[in-house]
């Protein structure tokens, strides 16, 4: 078993700063032990952009830090249009001006700007990210739609927000009028490794989470999207009790740690020019921009091999999946989740758990 | 359908696997998947080569061609011209 893997990555994240104007406690960037947190020159990325352009690279995507806290953002975004691709940008939003905001329109190339949004005011969305920080991000979000720049909004629920959502998603997708937004969790990453007991949901949040998720991307269908978190889980955990129940054939990607299907497309960057499999991974050191071939370390690296290797390890090898009911239809999920958790990708994650969950008193909603 | 074809120089080729390809323009963010003869077609339109010249190179190409080998290729051009892939040559 093996995933077709492309000849060079679509997508390529950025982390094209180490500086933010924010401290989140739940920060998946900061507090990693192996970055360097440093900005490079706008040169070398230019030159790495150069590079992405010759490779038929379609998308960057730029995070950080924030990346609108780089004064010389838009000759950065310059060089990203100059070699025939498109863009999108990670924001608190705080730092979003009129003038960068009509740039971006101008250059016809934004896919989307998405600005972090976790409560329908001050008091939810504040008290993980800080004073002033819900006027800053509402504010981008306006500023951006005033220049017709496509947005979006990413909610990440957390201890202090789920009795919020129903609120919050009016806000985004009634009030301000988003088209559609995202929703995730805070998880064991980066600064959370040290505030996880004030910042994760405790089981029951999990539960109303969940349950809250549903409702509402029932009242706002195709709106609200997710990858991860408890929307995500109670999608798939649902379609998972429902093929045990029926007694289904495997799921065409269950059974095997098929989770993360990233390596096969996207690669990341972080600031200090490391290349590394995904930002969520900033262990694991592929190589460095413009020293090393982007196309060679896509083509050969022993990090992305190992981590697309994973789609070939059955779960029965993991002793508490072997008896599980749900393993034919389990995928293992996210390897950061399970690095972030065991420190080591090639497991299971916990945190996405079913059987983990129901155990724990939770019940599929 | 062009005579000449002209390639749209924002449109950038993604070979991404060994049977499927990517047209892309990022203008637009349109994207046009092509097989591997749609590949070689693309990778001979340079503003100098007629239709007959192209679907003569594609011929040259691949072992079992058909007989419909210029329509086939008249077809394909003017699917990427829809799109906005290709134009048509103006002159010396």
């Amino acid at each position: 078993m093996s995933i077709q893997v492309m000849r060079t990555p679509r997508e390529v994240e950025v982390q094209i700063t180490a500086s933010c104007n924010l401290r989140c406690r739940y920060c998946s960037f900061f507090d990693h032990p192996d970055p360097e947190y440093r900005d490079l020159p706008k040169e070398e990325w230019l030159r790495f952009f150069d590079e992405l352009g010759g490779l038929g690279v379609m998308k960057v995507i730029l995070t950080g830090g924030e990346p609108f806290i780089r004064d010389d953002l838009p000759l950065l975004i310059d060089g990203i249009v100059r070699n025939r691709m498109r863009f999108s940008i990670l924001s608190n939003g705080a730092l979003i001006r009129d003038e960068t905001a009509g740039y971006l329109a101008a250059t016809g190339r934004c896919d989307v700007v998405q600005v972090s949004v976790d409560g329908s005011g001050p008091p939810t969305h504040d008290v993980f990210r800080g004073a002033g920080s819900f006027e800053g991000a509402v504010r981008g979000l306006r500023t951006l739609m005033r220049h017709g720049v496509p947005v979006t909004a990413r909610v990440t629920v957390h201890r202090g927000n789920v009795g919020d959502l129903p609120a919050t998603v009016r806000l985004l997708l009634k009030d301000l009028g988003l088209p559609s937004i995202g929703v995730n969790a805070a998880g064991t990453l980066g600064s959370c490794q040290r505030n996880g007991d004030q910042v994760l949901m405790t089981p029951s949040q999990r539960q109303e989470a969940m349950e809250t998720l549903l409702r509402l991307a029932d009242s706002y269908p195709g709106r609200i999207q997710a990858s991860a978190g408890p929307l995500a889980d109670g999608k798939i955990w649902r379609h998972m009790e429902e093929a045990r129940r029926g007694g289904d054939a495997p799921f065409p990607n269950g059974g095997r740690l098929t989770g993360c299907g990233c390596p096969s497309s996207k690669i990341a960057v972080r600031s200090d020019g490391v290349v590394v499999p995904c930002t969520q991974l900033p262990h694991l050191e592929a190589g460095r921009i413009n020293r090393d071939s982007l196309g060679g370390l896509w083509s050969e690296s022993p990090v992305l091999e190992g981590l697309r290797a994973r789609v070939s390890v059955p779960l029965r090898d993991f002793p508490y999946c072997e008896s599980c009911s749900y393993v034919d239809y389990c995928t293992g999920n996210c390897p950061a989740m399970a690095f972030a958790e065991l420190g080591r990708v090639d497991h299971p994650s916990p945190d996405a758990c079913l059987r983990r969950f129901l155990a724990g008193g939770g019940a599929v909603p | 359908m062009p005579d000449i074809p002209v390639r749209n120089p924002i449109a950038v080729l993604r070979e991404e696997f060994d049977d499927w390809a990517v047209l892309f323009n990022p203008d637009t963010a349109d994207a046009f998947g092509i097989n591997p003869t749609g590949v070689v077609i693309w990778k001979e339109i340079d503003g100098r080569r007629t239709l007959t010249d192209i679907a003569s190179a594609a011929a040259d190409r691949f072992s079992e061609v058909p007989d419909t080998i210029t329509e086939d290729v008249a077809a394909f051009l003017g699917k990427l011209a829809e799109k906005g892939f290709i134009g048509q040559g103006v002159g010396p």
